[in-house]
């Protein structure tokens, strides 16, 4: 009697696991930090919603070093958050999305611009004063609030602001964007960061270097936006060696609606999708 | 049957403590004793760490917990301790003092906040109770003396004493008034006929025979708050700080992050090998000292048990 139940609940099991692994295909990558949470949501989805067979690897090691193994072939893609350098001979690069972060203040605030060196000394510390801020209207302490290391905003930060010193301690981590975005919106001395889609009613959204943080301009090339950058999937040789199944996920979330939300969601900004 | 249930609950049990001990050894093996102690900053070295995995140079380890435990101690022993007073007297009129049609509506209610979700006092907490510390107790002379070091922004032990008292009183209560019921009317009677007035009765020995009842659910208490992890991620501010009493007054205003929440945080880096070994050993104190608070409650009450059962 029991060694039967057994039996059909190993067969059960393995009639479970046979239909997911007929024609699968686990996709490998690696690569850039910054873009590894757009890149994990875009897997996520793409895997429950479009295409059950398909599955993905990606080792967050760097942008170089993700290039370097699509070079050698231990990758078959891989996330790079910056333009193609000469050492990057033999491999594809394709323009995948855009970064883009918006500067927050509190309505409050009468600042309506910043400089990226000033957003600089505030996030390290050196300014720690409203009055050394000239527009701001404010003689108060500075409350700069920022995300945690978690996030892709964060990263994107750390490396198109602070040059990638650390924030200073003053800065107040938070563990989502949201979080920024309601902290900016009750706290009439603090400045915060946050992608696109977070720009709502509450926050007032500062021109950075003079260049208003609005979709129509980190997207459009050249790119005038401070704070805008693509982000690029690098493929190897001309790119026509890659897997069917690779090339179709790119297609699908470069151009589909779903893979745009998706992207806006996890902090970036869809360059060619469909609105 | 039943005998094999336990001993299956048993082997889990202690499969789940040997797991979190193995994961977290290589942290506390390359630390040994200064995993315990200060020194740097506490988030840097949670950051080096998880990069550690990526650079290919060899693992990190170096972690340095105390500004993470000050804080646990900080919060938790804060909160326990106004909880415990304030809980003791509401039980103490719930059951002894208060018209029974009052006592009727006080009971299921404490009984009904002692099992809101937690994720639902944080939210109360970051909407109202932050930014009314941060933008009406806070002054800007007191921002102005630690600018550059931390932000006082409402994220601070005040908030997250006052909302984990919130927290865990009504479970206090809620289990303080049961043993405070369960007190033999005869004992209370038996005062009461010598004429001892209400309140000497009550105290001496109503209260006095349900310790084993008080120390039980300060216990559950005690273990409620230090494993609290959502809600202190919300509010008590994330810098890797120990508020510094000697700071003045303002010290109730410092961020600090308690250990749990710490997990909560760097819940991304587990793939990370030292990283996962850094919090797992977080885990592993936090598992150790939950033993410990339940045996000493186990030998505390075994010391009360002459005053009555509980």
């Amino acid at each position: 009697m029991r060694s039967k139940t057994l039996a059909i609940a190993a067969i059960t099991l393995l009639g479970l696991a046979a239909p997911a692994s007929a024609g699968a295909v686990t996709l490998i990558g690696s690569g850039s930090v910054a873009a590894q949470p757009v890149l994990q949501a875009l897997f996520a989805t793409y895997t429950k919603k479009v295409n059950h067979k398909v599955h993905f690897t990606y080792v967050a090691d760097g942008g170089n070093a993700g290039v370097k193994d699509v070079q050698n072939g231990t990758s078959q893609f891989a996330g790079q958050a910056r333009t193609p350098l000469p050492s990057d001979a033999g491999t594809t690069y394709i323009k995948f999305y855009l970064d883009g972060l918006c500067m927050d203040v509190n309505p409050k605030n009468s600042l309506s611009n910043i400089t990226i060196q000033q957003t600089h000394d505030i996030y390290r510390g050196l300014l720690t004063n409203w009055s050394q801020v000239p527009g701001s209207g404010l003689d108060t302490t500075i409350d700069p609030v920022g995300r945690d290391t978690n996030g892709g905003t964060y990263n994107f930060f750390l490396q198109a602001v602070l040059n990638n010193e650390p924030p200073a301690s003053n800065v107040n981590a938070l563990t989502a964007d949201g979080l920024v975005v309601n902290a900016v919106k009750q706290d009439p001395n603090s400045i915060g960061y946050a992608g696109l889609a977070w720009q709502k009613k509450g926050l007032k959204t500062l021109k950075v270097n003079g260049v208003p943080c609005k979709a129509s301009k980190i997207s459009v090339e050249p790119l005038k936006y401070p704070l805008s950058r693509y982000i690029f999937l690098v493929l190897p040789g001309d790119g026509s060696s890659s897997p069917k199944a690779l090339v179709k996920f790119i297609d699908w979330a470069r151009r589909s609606k779903l893979a745009g939300e998706t992207i806006l969601k996890a902090g970036g900004v869809p360059a060619f999708n469909k609105k | 049957m039943l005998g094999a249930l336990v001993c299956a609950v048993v082997a889990l049990l202690l499969a789940l403590i040997a797991t979190v001990f193995v994961h977290a050894w290589p942290s506390f093996a390359h630390n040994g004793l200064s995993w315990f102690g200060p020194g740097g900053n506490v988030d840097d070295q949670m950051e080096a760490i998880s990069l550690s995995a990526q650079t290919g140079a060899g693992y990190v380890y170096t972690f340095h917990a105390w500004p993470l435990i000050w804080s646990t101690i900080l919060i938790t022993g804060g909160a326990v301790t106004i909880a415990l007073v304030s809980a003791l007297f509401s039980a103490v009129f719930i059951i002894e003092f208060a018209p029974t049609w009052m006592s009727n509506i006080l009971q299921p209610v404490v009984r009904f906040l002692a099992s809101v979700p937690s994720v639902i006092y944080g939210l109360i907490g970051v909407v109202v109770i932050v930014p009314f510390i941060g933008n009406h107790f806070v002054t800007e002379p007191q921002k102005a003396s630690v600018a550059g070091v931390i932000s006082l922004t409402g994220y601070s032990l005040l908030a997250a004493v006052t909302v984990l008292t919130v927290m865990i009183a009504p479970l206090m209560v809620s289990i303080f008034s049961d043993g405070l019921r369960a007190v033999k009317p005869g004992w209370l009677e038996g005062s009461l006929a010598l004429g001892v007035n209400r309140w000497r009765t009550t105290w001496k020995i109503g209260v006095r025979s349900a310790r084993p009842a008080i120390v039980a659910g300060t216990v559950l208490a005690v273990a409620r708050a230090t494993g609290e992890a959502v809600m202190l991620a919300m509010i008590s501010g994330s810098v890797g700080f120990a508020p510094n009493p000697a700071d003045g007054l303002i010290f109730i205003y410092e961020p600090s992050r308690p250990l749990a929440p710490t997990i909560v945080k760097n819940i991304d880096q587990l793939s990370s090998k030292p990283a996962n070994a850094t919090l797992f050993a977080i885990a592993a104190v936090l598992l150790f000292s939950g033993a410990m608070v339940s045996l000493a409650g186990h030998i505390a009450r075994r010391a009360m048990r002459k005053y009555g059962s509980a």
